[in-house]
């Protein structure tokens, strides 16, 4: 084993928020090493420039790690979920959609309104100067004014070409006296920070332009030219602690040389994902788990969709891939038989001719033989996809644990994934489906489908592009893994920034709150570094 | 005789690409722009060697070859497959339909149609108007959000969702 020198700041994994962690680390003069078992995603390697992208993004860039053959990958087995993720630098942001919605200031009060779910241990209103500070520093566009939302500054860039799907929708909403909004987006409308206004070409899977924020493009720069020692395909087997309860390193294995060394460091950060993260510490001798809630509570969100085809031609396949936001439903209405509430995901339509002919979010597709043309002819041009996601209740089983027989290639246990709708999530599924039937009929679809992501032995196979809520955050060692500046409860001087913090999920794609969160953990460290060093117990809540 | 017998394998699988998609009313058939070849290369490639033949044996099972056939009877050749072999038809049939899509040729046909689609999008782009603050804002206001210091407890006791089970869910309820 080769012993290397020690750093500060040891980050585990080089995606979204190993790159912010980085770069406020950095910049304040830290000494800060970032391992990461994959590469980096070179722009030419997306599939963006090749006719095949389609195939493509089905099989070898496809989201879901067991549907694709990568070496950077580990293996995770589920019995339900698809395992959305992308290991490498820039992380999943190397595949994802980039919609940009803010958790409302009531998904932090969860525990206060019905007590199904926890507090968290902090206000939105701490944590929305983080938002601000993300939106910056990655770049995104929109609206400012939203009603449904709290105040907020406006975007750094403007909102996305508002699409002849958005209006059609809008009509929709309005005929139903619904709100709706238009979207934000992690993706650049005007030329910000070096890199090119989104082009409209609506592949959205990752952007290799990096007009969507990959970033790689547009945090890593930041964080390298502060000194980050990024060193990639460098996967940790194992997080070292002392006699003291403190976290002295990780040891990792070069996938180069395939020789094991050890980074010592006075603080370690895990930056893994809600999957990547819990394997880990599960696998470091049950590091920082006496709560024994190191994998639970995984939270997916409630999902379900629908595609809907109207008369007007709208070609949705040009044009950033979101079109609106709902947040009609967003809030606790128990009439409605369920608690928490849902939005509405507005889309566009696939980019992809091949999709709309082999089916895209839903499983209608054109027939084969006679029919095939005509129906293409109808559809085409007329599609439009909405994504209804919810506040999923916490459950402890539903969780990331290790095979106790399995190892992987690196001697690892797999990790091993189980994931289940509750009562209060199935009653919210199916209420959210007929508002997608509501919105369809509004729209005067001439035909709809919807999708709920059930398999044929009725087994919810949710694409679950949000893995949370895994080493929860709270004010009560006993029910959480992190206190409010995501510090271990059991080892001082270990911090988990990723999204496996989340103590709820809130009714929005999670990146925009895992950033800001990941920032403000950052700014923490960096101003109570000194005594961060020398600490055997972390703070209380 | 090898070469006979990949010969007749290449026509069948041209013939039932062509029975997916047929020509018509300006679209070129899936034979003509070569998805054939790209089915068999992908069939391999993610299903491993023996997937190839093994689509062969079974459209040979199913009444292929469908050469001298009439219209109506190879599309029953293809019916019958995708009776009895309802997973790899699937497959294929989806796999036909995107290689299709990726034709240079189709995309000209589309085109055609009167949408502006290419192929490679992310190249240079589709053009769209951009947001205009003059009519695309929402002129509804529509809308609230729960202030922190606002959200107050709410009985949930009615909706019993320890003891009332929904066992339907989903579109099939």
């Amino acid at each position: 084993m080769k012993q290397n020198e020690a750093c500060d700041i040891l980050i585990i994994g080089a995606g979204a928020t190993g790159s912010l962690a980085a770069t406020v680390l950095a910049k304040a003069g830290l000494d800060v090493v970032c391992l990461e078992q994959g590469g980096w995603v070179e722009r030419e390697d997306h599939p963006h420039y090749s006719n095949d992208w389609t195939w493509q993004r089905r099989t070898n860039w496809n989201a879901d790690i067991n549907k694709r053959h990568h070496p950077d990958d580990y293996k995770v087995v589920s019995d339900s979920s698809q395992v959305l993720m992308w290991n490498g630098v820039g992380g999943s942001t190397n595949v994802y959609g980039a919609i940009w919605p803010r958790y409302r200031p009531s998904d932090f009060r969860k525990g206060d309104e019905h007590g199904l779910q926890p507090n968290w241990p902090i206000s939105y209103e701490e944590l929305a100067p983080f938002y601000e500070a993300a939106d910056r520093l990655v770049g995104v566009s929109g609206l400012e004014g939203d009603p449904a939302m709290p105040p907020r500054e406006p975007c750094p860039t403007g909102p996305l070409p508002f699409t002849k799907a958005a209006a059609t929708l809008a009509g929709a909403f309005d005929k139903l006296g619904w709100h709706w909004w238009p979207a934000e987006a992690g993706t650049i409308s005007e030329d910000y920070d070096g890199r090119p206004a989104c082009n409209g070409c609506g592949i959205c899977n990752g952007c290799p332009r990096g007009s969507m924020s990959k970033y790689s493009l547009s945090v890593w720069p930041k964080a390298l030219s502060a000194g980050t020692k990024l060193r990639t395909h460098a996967r940790v087997l194992k997080i070292e602690k002392g006699r003291d309860g403190r976290a002295t390193g990780a040891l990792y294995q070069d996938r180069n040389t395939g020789i094991v060394e050890f980074q010592p460091a006075t603080i370690v950060i895990v930056a893994a994902n809600g999957v990547g993260t819990p394997r880990l510490l599960l696998a470091s001798d049950n590091l920082a788990n006496q709560s024994d809630q190191v994998g639970r509570n995984l939270l997916h969100h409630t999902l379900v969709s629908s595609e809907m085809w109207v008369d007007e031609q709208i070609d949705g396949h040009m044009g950033y891939v979101a079109s609106l936001i709902s947040r009609e439903f967003a809030e606790t209405d128990i009439s409605r038989g369920f608690v928490n509430g849902f939005n509405f995901n507005c889309l566009t339509s696939t980019s992809s001719a091949g999709e709309v002919a082999a089916g895209w979010i839903s499983d209608r597709r054109a027939p084969w033989g006679e029919g095939h043309h005509r129906w293409f002819e109808r559809h085409f041009g007329h599609g439009i996809g909405i994504h209804a996601i919810g506040d999923d209740l916490p459950n402890p089983n539903n969780r990331v644990f290790l095979d106790p027989v399995v190892t992987d290639t690196n001697g690892m246990p797999v990790a091993r994934m189980h994931y289940e709708p509750g009562e209060n999530d199935r009653r919210m599924m199916n209420y959210m489906l007929d508002r997608l039937e509501d919105i369809a009929k509004a729209a005067g679809a001439f035909d709809y489908r919807l999708q709920d992501y059930k398999d044929e032995n009725g087994v919810y196979r949710t694409p679950a592009w949000h893995m949370i809520g895994t080493c929860r955050m709270g004010d009560d060692p006993e029910t959480s893994v992190v206190n409010k500046w995501q510090q271990s409860w059991d080892v001082p001087n270990l911090f988990i920034v990723d999204g496996s913090v989340l103590a709820t999920g809130g009714v929005v794609n999670p990146t925009p709150t895992i950033s800001a969160l990941a920032l403000r953990a950052a700014a923490y460290i960096r101003d109570h570094f000194q005594e961060l060093k020398g600490s055997t117990k972390s703070v209380a809540a | 005789m090898q070469q006979v017998d990949a010969a007749s394998d290449a026509v069948m699988l041209a013939d039932l690409v062509d029975v997916l998609i047929p020509s018509g009313d300006g679209w070129p058939s899936a034979a003509i722009v070569g998805v054939q070849g790209q089915l068999a290369t992908r069939l391999i490639a993610e299903q491993g060697e023996a997937a190839l033949p093994g689509l062969l044996k079974a459209l040979r099972a199913a009444g292929a070859p469908f050469a001298g056939q009439a219209d109506k009877q190879r599309d029953a050749i293809v019916s019958a497959l995708e009776r009895s072999e309802p997973e790899l038809f699937a497959w294929v049939r989806d796999a036909v339909f995107i290689a299709y899509y990726e034709s240079p040729f189709v995309a000209a046909a589309i085109n055609a149609k009167g949408h502006p689609y290419k192929l490679r999008p992310h190249l240079t782009g589709y053009a769209v108007p951009r947001f205009d603050r003059t009519k695309d804002v929402p002129a509804q206001k529509r809308g609230h959000y729960v202030p922190t210091d606002q959200v107050r407890h709410v009985d949930i006791s009615s909706l019993e969702l320890e003891s009332r089970v929904t066992t339907t869910w989903g579109r099939q309820r």
